[in-house]
């Protein structure tokens, strides 16, 4: 919009646009007091648009300059400058802490285990707050799947209570319910977790976490025999969260082992509201038919077989149009732009993420680190694509408004600038003769102010000859470099497109698999209600072939 | 006191074993490998047009706002915990020339020290004045509207304004000031 702006400028503004300029980027920088440099670079650094301040970070002084510059070398893909300035920031005086952090968090992205552990015990040796636990976390991470829980476990018990070592405890609770043949280690972390969760001072990560934390315990207690704190447990979960689903399902569960049946179906009933691609919905289907079994009601327990199979062979024709989908027009429309996109009113709309499909599946697909990665890959070069056909657009605009100017200046004469200056004497002289009158305060105020913007103008014309004959040789400088910017960017373009294609090709087969997993998940529900079906009729034929010999 | 699952016997003869193990890691090294090919390829795709699109934006500001006509206007925050920023609306001369409304990312942005080039334009020399006008939520959750004037000489070269938002206690009344950098 701005460059239409100044495609459009009049010939009188473009008097005042005559300057010289030497280098581009020391006058973008230099209009920017040093004062705000540092704050510039960090809410560009927040909020992820970096370019602006690329030369100004070059610039910064003081205690935050280098791990602010570190921050932006490593955020405009420049990684090996930034991974080197890091360290120099670690063993430095200042945020050391911090960028041992966001070195262990690079060198656990490149995979390299004795560099992670070495970074993030450094930030832990040497941090405090938030930095001090997000490092306490990672460690431990990495311990766990090194397979080393004890030394996961004495990390974590050096962290403080709050969001990263519930975190941290939840992960060790599920090292523990995979390798312990008795969930009792495993539900005294999660305890441990519940109680760190509770310290976290943002409500609704809070929420969220605890939420997860109880539907494991509720499952790890049921497994352990324990119904009544299950039910505990799972009562506590949100009926707003997307754990919803599967702690209605075990709630259930709980019920009927406790031989409550009704109440265990009203649970599953609730349950089966949910979209299938949540975890316990199927269950809950399925679980519908045995309840009316266990029950006595034997028809009616058909019925919520048949009822479920039906459903899950129209889930199937959802996944196979899904799929359909990203083989035409690709995962990123198929599931993220589409789950975007939304013809609901916005009264209908606001438990939409608990209630759509394609969004269920979306979620369940993002959950996974590999599809997260993948979908940013994607997002990140369609965004660069935007941003350079933007600028091919803008870097046109200026091209062909430069080449006007020239044309317009080898053309004009000095006519307006004389009568600007004729106009300007007399100016001066109406401001003299209103001066030598008798005046009040207010009045000599706005004659002041009057005269110094005369002043200013009176400058600008005395300069203003000069200016203009140096000027077709800047514009033609800035031409050339609007041409070569624009040839530059038709290069990063094409670079882009073939990469953003790379990566959509990835994804997709990403989400073509994750898709067929869960069409095959959908075929082993059909086949247990199947087999369900085949036991009740073959049961009822038996007992009317008893009643006949009878 | 805690058993730990026993290794079930392996089904499979171990070579044949390995060797449908070494199978199966070559059926899923591509997608990972291909990932990480790809990431570096964005890294190095990133640097350039960073480095690129810093030299339009620079050339956009010599084309755009030269020098002596360009007005600057930085939005800071006085009181990061007393305000939540929702929006902000700029007027020079009496004419709409922002209109920026915060993302969370934005707002905790500024609350850590961040500043915000609000506004670049030219303005011609004389007397001008800017208004500003604020909505936020305050720290003792009222939702507050409020408009601020500035008057101020324009002359020849860059004129760089700072604004600057405060709130405190115990009214937590949303307050603009103004200041000047030569």
């Amino acid at each position: 919009m701005m460059f239409r702006a100044f495609a459009s400028l009049p010939l009188a503004s473009w008097i005042l646009i005559l300057c010289t300029v030497p280098s581009l980027a020391a006058s973008a920088t230099s209009q920017v007091p040093d004062a705000l440099k540092e704050g510039l670079v960090r809410f560009a650094l927040a909020t992820g648009e970096l370019s602006p301040v690329e030369r100004l970070s070059e610039q910064l002084k003081g205690e935050s300059a280098e791990f602010l510059r570190a921050q932006v070398l490593m955020g405009t893909g420049r990684t090996a400058e930034g991974v080197e300035a890091l360290k120099h920031v670690a063993e430095g005086q200042y945020h050391r802490a911090e960028a041992a952090l966001l070195l262990g968090r690079y060198w656990a992205a490149q995979g390299s285990i004795p560099e992670t552990r070495q970074w993030f015990e450094h930030a832990i040796r040497i941090g405090f707050g938030e930095t001090r636990q997000e490092a306490g976390y990672r460690l431990a991470e990495l311990e766990l799947r090194s397979g080393r829980s004890e030394k996961a476990g004495q990390v974590l018990a050096k962290m403080e209570a709050g969001f990263w070592a519930a975190n941290g405890y939840l992960n060790l609770s599920s090292e523990y319910a995979r390798s312990d043949l008795n969930p009792t280690r495993a539900l005294v972390a999660l305890r441990v977790a519940m109680a760190m969760a509770e310290r976290d001072s943002d409500a609704d990560r809070k929420d969220h976490l605890l939420n997860r934390l109880r539907v494991r315990a509720g499952y790890l207690a049921l497994q352990n025999g324990e119904p009544d704190k299950a039910i505990g447990f799972l009562e506590k979960v949100s009926l707003e969260s997307d754990n919803t689903p599967q702690a209605l399902y075990l709630h259930g569960l709980a019920l009927a082992e406790k031989g409550n049946h009704r109440a265990s179906m009203q649970s599953w009933h609730r349950a089966k509201k949910f979209p299938l691609a949540f975890s316990g919905v199927a269950d809950a289907w399925i679980a519908m038919g045995r309840g009316f079994d266990l029950s006595g009601y034997l028809g009616q327990a058909g019925e919520a077989y048949l009822a479920a199979n039906a459903a899950f062979e129209s889930e199937r024709v959802t996944l196979r149009k899904l799929a359909t989908g990203i083989r035409e027009q690709g995962a990123y429309k198929s599931l993220v732009e589409d789950a975007q996109a939304s013809d609901l009113e916005w009264f209908l709309a606001d438990s939409r993420t608990l209630t759509q499909p394609r969004m269920a599946y979306l979620l369940d697909f993002l959950a996974q680190p590999e599809a997260q990665r993948a979908v940013r890959r994607v997002a990140e070069l369609r965004a660069l694509g935007q941003s350079l056909a933007q600028q091919q657009r803008d870097l046109g605009i200026f091209s062909q408004s430069l080449t006007d100017q020239l044309v317009l200046l080898d053309a004009r004469d000095d006519g307006e600038a004389t009568e600007l200056r004729e106009r300007q004497m007399t100016l001066v002289r109406d401001l003299e003769k209103l001066s030598a009158k008798s005046l009040d305060a207010g009045q000599a105020d706005v004659l002041r102010s009057v005269s110094a913007t005369l002043a200013a103008s009176a400058d600008s014309l005395q300069e203003l000859k000069g200016r203009v004959s140096a000027r077709p040789s800047t514009i033609r400088k800035q031409l050339d470099q609007t041409r070569t910017l624009s040839n530059q960017t038709e290069r990063l373009s094409a670079q882009t497109l073939s990469l953003a294609q790379r990566a959509e090709k990835h994804l997709d087969q990403l989400a073509l698999d994750y898709v067929s997993e869960q069409d095959n998940e959908m075929a082993n529900a059909i086949d247990k209600t199947a087999q369900q079906i085949a036991h009740l009729y073959e049961y009822l034929a038996l007992e009317n072939l008893a009643e006949a010999a009878q | 006191m805690f058993g730990t699952k026993s290794i079930i016997p392996g089904r499979i003869h171990p070579p044949l074993g390995l060797l449908l193990g070494f199978y199966f890691s070559l059926l899923l090294l591509p997608s990972a490998a291909l990932g990480s090919d790809i990431d570096q390829a964005i890294d190095q795709l990133r640097a350039q047009v960073s480095e690129h699109s810093a030299q339009v934006f620079a050339l956009e500001q010599q084309l755009l706002h030269p020098a002596d006509s360009r007005l600057s206007v930085f939005l800071t925050l006085g009181s990061p915990d007393a305000l939540g920023l929702d929006s902000v609306e700029l007027f020079v001369d009496g004419k709409p020339v922002v209109s920026h409304l915060y993302s969370e990312r934005e707002q905790s942005a500024l609350e850590e020290g961040g500043v915000q080039q609000l506004f670049t334009g030219n303005l011609s020399n004389g007397s001008h004045s800017l208004k500003a006008v604020v909505t936020a939520r305050s720290a003792n959750d009222r939702f507050v509207r409020r408009e601020s004037s500035y008057r101020f000489q324009k002359r020849p070269g860059s004129l760089r304004l700072q604004m600057t938002l405060d709130a405190k206690a115990p009214d937590f009344e949303p307050r603009v000031s103004f200041l000047e950098w030569k």
